[in-house]
């Protein structure tokens, strides 16, 4: 007898099918995967900025399974490493399950009613002892548009202050500020729809491998199946972003604004721009007037490739490379993140892309767009476009503006006079206010700045010495530290509400299991609050997450971001819709400004005439081309702090690790912080991998691990910010872009030692 | 002939036990050696299982920074020498697939675990 290699192969090939049999499932695949007698239900992922739909599987009142939404247009089923655990978030031992007062140092449970009108007793005695400026709201980007929307009344409306600001000052201010000042109105002109039309993408300041996961593989699937399709990075530190690049540019962290002026220089120079587009569509303008085309040639005209070397950093060829890519490439996609926004001129780094994209009319076509990213799930949604700033009110209104006030005013149901017609306090001068004692009274909601803010450990005082309400699916965290009261709030698939992300889309989330413990919504805590604060009359009638949502659609209703087409009805129906979207049977806005955008198609035909786009933010339709001068970071490197600190995401973690934190898939992928060294410095300075340093700034140093690495730049280190153990914020910079008041995280000095 | 019947002897006894080693019951308690848990699954594997990082790294999960731990548990709470579908569903739900159909029974009869390449083969 012997053995063929066939018979072998056939022995061994019934071995292995054995060996997973009993393991996985069986025929059937499709209806077994998941065990039996799961029901699924449509969401949203609750991490970034995306906005991906993720379907939760709920058995017997219990999150057993997630999975991607398949039908989904934002990410067609999959998940990064994050969503693919939301399930295990939601059973974290460290949620929040009771409301407790802090007695004699130590948190006590308490029934909801003494937290409350504990709280409701505190915040009154301190409205009329010192006024309703001694009170303030901090809210977030996580936060249902909903939530923020009550928040917003109670404190805008009801109490009569507009210190009500969020975490989005933080990331996505000065996108606003750039969108306003450049195309007059916020938010994206396009959509995720164009990255594949795309040819040509411009990353900048953006690790989006890490930071927008699902939409690198977007990016990275469309470069495959089109090999010519190209793209630029701009970026001072090597990322995973790079395994996509054709061609990366590190420019010194904070100093990449006259690459993007030479680009300019060269893309009209050699022939790229637009004329016909430029002429029609486009002003010009430095800080202080408008400038002619040519006037404005004269500026870009002394940022030659040599001189945004000389200040940059990059070699002169490759910025003349990157701009005629640009130019040459049909239709072009610009994304930015943190890297631009973190800055002291966040707001003009912003106007510089969206330049690019005027100049050469790379914009308001498929396929070309100058499109912000963003970090949170609904910083678009409930706080762009929410209101939930100390200048804005619902709908992308001011508080400076009467008229605004009146209509939401009347909506409301409160005397306008409540709202003040001053801005508030924005965040770091809200955080100032506190250690100063101006504001005695603050509600933090679903955030944790206490390790979030720049130069955390500065805002620590005010903390300590003022009355703190923190509202948390989480405890302990670095703020709930410093809280009076800590209050449970319900967590994703225990409440229903909507999350607005980056691509102007507005999505439902249904409301899945119960609250776990005694855990309650957000905004129902806060309507109960503004009951007994005395609001009754404002407030009673909330009874439902629709009435919120029905009532904040109406106030959107004839404004550029029209969502009275999108009531909660036809929101449960749907994987979201694209503002604006003035009625109910209106499929949503591909393409802001030009054709198929309900307001640009009823404008009158004379305003429209020979034009395809008409920016009706701005009194003539025109964008502006912004000659903003090059500024370097707040904080430049110098003989004492010689290397440039920056801060930002590794993949596996978020924010603060409140919820990453509590997924032991997620911490073992990366279990502590790290400080990035180049090797030459690391050589220099006698550092090696693994060796434990210290990282210095002239606001705090932090013992940390060092990982050699050529990721940054010989002269840059780097260091992910999300644990509380080693706290990056105890070094970054709190100096802020003077219009969109967010802070420089991006670059600091810094130095490094063994320690 | 008393070699070649030892052999194949010991083919279907190796089948037998690698399928008795892996029953369903046994996944979760089958452990992780006890390791330096302060390094990550990739810094550790680089140096014991170059190979199989070096196949990570090259595909699709790798291109992402897909980590181990995601078909693979984190080691310690959770461990999965050999994972099955479900963990690979909640991602790839579009995959419409009815098994009936086919003598697959697992993903991983038809995507090798880590290059993922389709019928295990560079394509």
């Amino acid at each position: 007898m012997s053995i063929s290699r066939r018979e072998f192969l056939k022995v061994s090939a019934a071995a292995t099918a054995a060996s997973t049999i009993g393991v996985n499932f069986l025929p059937g695949m499709q209806s077994k995967v998941f065990a039996d007698g799961i029901n699924w239900h449509k969401s949203v992922c609750r991490f970034c900025g995306v906005g991906c739909g993720v379907m939760i599987g709920e058995k017997n009142g219990k999150v057993v399974a997630v999975k991607g939404d398949a039908k989904n247009t934002i990410n067609k089923g999959h998940l990064c490493v994050k969503g693919f655990y939301l399930n295990k978030i939601v059973y974290a031992k460290s949620r929040l399950l009771h409301p407790m007062i802090k007695k004699n140092g130590k948190f006590e449970r308490v029934s909801w009613d003494e937290a409350l009108d504990f709280v409701a007793n505190k915040f009154n005695a301190i409205r009329k002892q010192y006024g309703p400026d001694a009170l303030a709201f901090y809210g977030s980007g996580q936060a249902e548009t909903e939530e923020t929307y009550i928040a917003n009344k109670l404190f805008k409306g009801a109490i009569g202050t507009n210190n009500m600001e969020g975490n989005p000052r933080l990331c996505m201010a000065s996108a606003v500020g750039g969108y306003l000042t450049s195309f007059g109105k916020d938010e994206p002109a396009g959509t995720y729809a164009d990255i594949e039309k795309a040819e040509l993408f411009l990353l900048i300041g953006s690790n989006t491998a890490e930071a927008h996961p699902i939409l690198f593989e977007r990016i990275m699937r469309h470069k495959a199946k089109n090999p010519s399709v190209k793209i630029i990075i701009i970026d001072p530190r090597k990322t995973p972003t790079d395994q996509v690049a054709d061609l990366h540019l590190f420019p010194k962290p904070g100093w990449d604004l006259a690459i993007l002026h030479a680009m300019a220089r060269i893309l009209i120079k050699e022939g790229y721009a637009d004329e016909e587009f430029i002429k029609k569509h486009v002003n010009f303008r430095d800080n202080k007037k408008k400038l002619t085309y040519e006037e404005y040639k004269q500026f870009v005209e002394q940022y030659t490739p040599e001189k945004a070397a000389q200040i940059s950093g990059v070699e002169a060829d490759k910025i003349v490379k990157a701009a005629r890519m640009f130019g040459q490439a049909k239709t072009a996609m610009s994304m930015w993140t943190m890297g631009l926004n973190q800055r002291t001129r966040g707001v003009w780094a912003n106007n510089l892309v969206t330049n690019l994209h005027l100049l050469t009319g790379k914009i308001g076509v498929p396929g070309s767009d100058s499109f912000s990213l963003t970090g949170q799930p609904n910083a678009c949604g409930g706080v762009r476009e929410g209101g939930g700033l100390c200048h804005l009110l619902p709908a992308h209104r001011l508080v400076k503006n009467p008229k605004h006030r009146a209509e939401v005013a009347k909506v409301w149901g409160v005397p306008v006079k409540n709202i003040q017609p001053k801005p508030g306090k924005h965040t770091i001068a809200m955080f100032e206010a506190l250690n100063k004692g101006e504001i005695k009274g603050i509600y933090i909601m679903c955030t944790n700045p206490a390790q979030s803010l720049p130069n955390a450990s500065k805002y620590w005082k005010g903390l300590k010495e003022q009355f703190v309400v923190v509202a948390e699916s989480f405890f302990p965290t670095a703020t709930t530290e410093y809280a009076d009261v800590v209050l449970p709030a319900a967590f994703w698939s225990e409440k229903e509400g909507v999350y607005g992300c980056t691509e102007r889309r507005s999505q439902y989330m249904e409301q899945v299991i119960k609250p776990q413990g005694e855990a309650r919504w957000d905004a129902f805590i806060l309507r109960d609050l503004a009951i007994k604060m005395g609001f009754k009359k404002y407030f009673e009638k909330y009874k439902t997450a629709e009435d919120i949502w029905s009532e904040y659609i109406s106030l959107t209703k004839g404004t550029d971001m029209d969502l009275s087409g999108a009531p909660y009805s036809r929101l449960k129906k749907l994987r979201g819709i694209t503002w604006p979207v003035p009625s109910v049977d209106h499929p949503g806005t591909y393409k802001r400004y030009t054709k198929g955008d309900p307001i640009f198609d009823a404008l009158p035909a004379e305003k429209k005439k020979g034009r395809r786009m008409y920016f009706y933010g701005k009194p003539d339709g025109k964008a502006i081309v912004w000659a903003r001068p090059p500024k370097g970071p707040e904080e430049p490197t110098d003989a004492e702090y010689p290397l440039a600190l920056s801060t930002g995401r590794v993949l596996e973690h978020w924010h603060t690790m409140t919820m990453t934190g509590t997924v032991p898939e997620l911490v073992r992928a990366v279990p502590v912080a790290y400080v990035e060294i180049n090797p030459q410095d690391a050589k220099k300075m006698g550092i090696e991998n693994k060796d434990q340093v210290i990282v210095e700034t002239r606001r705090g140093k932090l013992k940390i691990e060092a990982r050699v690495i050529d990721r940054p730049e010989p002269g840059t280190i780097f260091i992910p910010w999300h644990w509380e153990k080693w706290m990056a914020n105890i070094l970054t910079i709190d100096a802020f872009d003077p219009g969109s008041k967010e802070p420089e995280y991006k670059v600091c000095a810094a130095r490094i030692r063994k320690a | 002939m008393k070699k070649i019947m030892v052999i194949l002897t010991m083919l279907v006894a190796a089948g037998l036990l690698i399928n008795f080693s892996a029953p369903k019951n046994q996944q979760k308690t089958v452990k992780h050696p006890a390791v330096d848990f302060s390094q990550s699954c990739v810094e550790c594997h680089t140096e014991v299982t170059p190979d199989i990082v070096k196949e990570w790294k090259g595909s699709k999960h790798g291109e992402m920074n897909f980590g181990c731990y995601m078909c693979h548990g984190d080691g310690q709470v959770e461990f999965y020498p050999k994972p099955g579908t479900q963990r690979c569903i909640s991602c790839h739900p579009e995959y419409a697939f009815d098994a009936s159909k086919t003598k697959a029974s697992n993903c991983f009869d038809c995507h090798q675990g880590h290059t993922l390449k389709f019928h295990k083969i560079d394509r």
